[in-house]
């Protein structure tokens, strides 16, 4: 039986310059209800770990499986008196996750709402 | 009366002139010194040729060829790749290379994402100019951009004195959008 995890992530940049970033993972408190993605993503793991650690340890790996899920992208820049400053926010959404710990590895797949 | 008919003969050879200069800007005398503006299709398929006619108080006419590529459109058997370069900067107070890498990397994709979103989706621009006595006191131009973008890939990473770049591309294909 899979565990469901309901985990959002944020990165927010001010002027080019990354100023804010959350990783949100949390166990999911009422059962999660949709369509699993096709792909899952395997992750290696040691007993007794977080699955919040796993994915900071391969966070690469875990941005490029979230993509496929799609980040909402929020931008603003202003220029006064010739004077520019931006902000960009990059956000996935609180997301189902279902999470399988196996031996050695953890199988990832997102729930489609 | 000789002098009259040179002075005729010299002001049509004067209309019928026409000069280019090394930009390939043509430069032409118009006797009526016109506005007009004209679109003509190129031998290629993907691009047309604008040509502006302005005149000048001196009745002076420059033409301009600019060759102006056609922006590429969905078709159901025809997919769109879109590819941005997106910068970010690691900020001064970093405790190793390391990290100063992965968060600017962080700021480079972020930025990317943006420029993806641009593409596809647009921009919403919003200026303001406050002008007083005459005087221009304050200029604001804002840009926004939302959007949700799925399936981008990065290509390529390079981190050079403190500036990451990241390549980033995405595909679009009709069906993405067929059933909008």
């Amino acid at each position: 039986m899979a565990d469901e995890y309901l985990i959002s992530y944020e990165i927010v940049s001010k002027d080019a310059m990354l100023s804010y970033e959350k990783l949100l993972v949390s166990k999911s408190m009422t059962k999660c209800h949709g369509k699993p993605y096709k792909k899952s993503l395997y992750l290696a793991y040691r007993e007794d770990q977080k699955l919040s650690s796993i994915i900071k340890q391969n966070f690469d790996e875990f941005f490029d499986y979230i993509k496929q899920i799609g980040l909402d992208v929020k931008y603003k820049s202003k220029t006064k008196n010739y004077v520019n400053s931006s902000y960009v926010r990059l956000v996935l959404h609180t997301t189902c996750f279902k999470v399988d710990f196996n031996d050695s590895f953890v199988k990832i797949t997102a729930v489609k709402k | 009366m000789k002098s009259i008919v040179f002075l005729l003969v010299a002001v049509f050879a004067l209309n019928a002139m026409e000069t280019v200069n090394i930009t390939g800007e043509k430069t032409a005398v118009n006797p009526v010194g016109t506005v007009t503006s004209e679109t003509k299709e190129c031998k290629s398929d993907n691009c047309n040729t604008v040509i502006h006619i302005t005149s000048t108080p001196s009745k002076k006419v420059t033409v301009e060829e600019k060759s102006i590529e056609k922006p590429a459109t969905l078709a159901p058997n025809r997919d769109i790749v879109i590819t941005v370069t997106g910068e970010g900067v690691a900020p001064i107070n970093t405790t190793s290379p390391a990290q100063a890498y992965a968060l600017a990397k962080r700021a480079a994709i972020a930025d990317a994402y943006r420029l993806l979103a641009e593409k596809v989706m647009g921009v919403n621009v919003e200026g303001q100019d406050l002008i007083k006595n005459m005087m221009v006191k304050r200029s604001t131009v804002r840009t926004q951009v939302y959007a949700l973008v799925k399936n981008a890939n990065i290509v390529e990473t390079t981190f050079r004195d403190g500036l990451c770049e990241v390549e980033m591309e995405i595909r679009l294909s009709y069906k993405d959008f067929a059933n909008r």
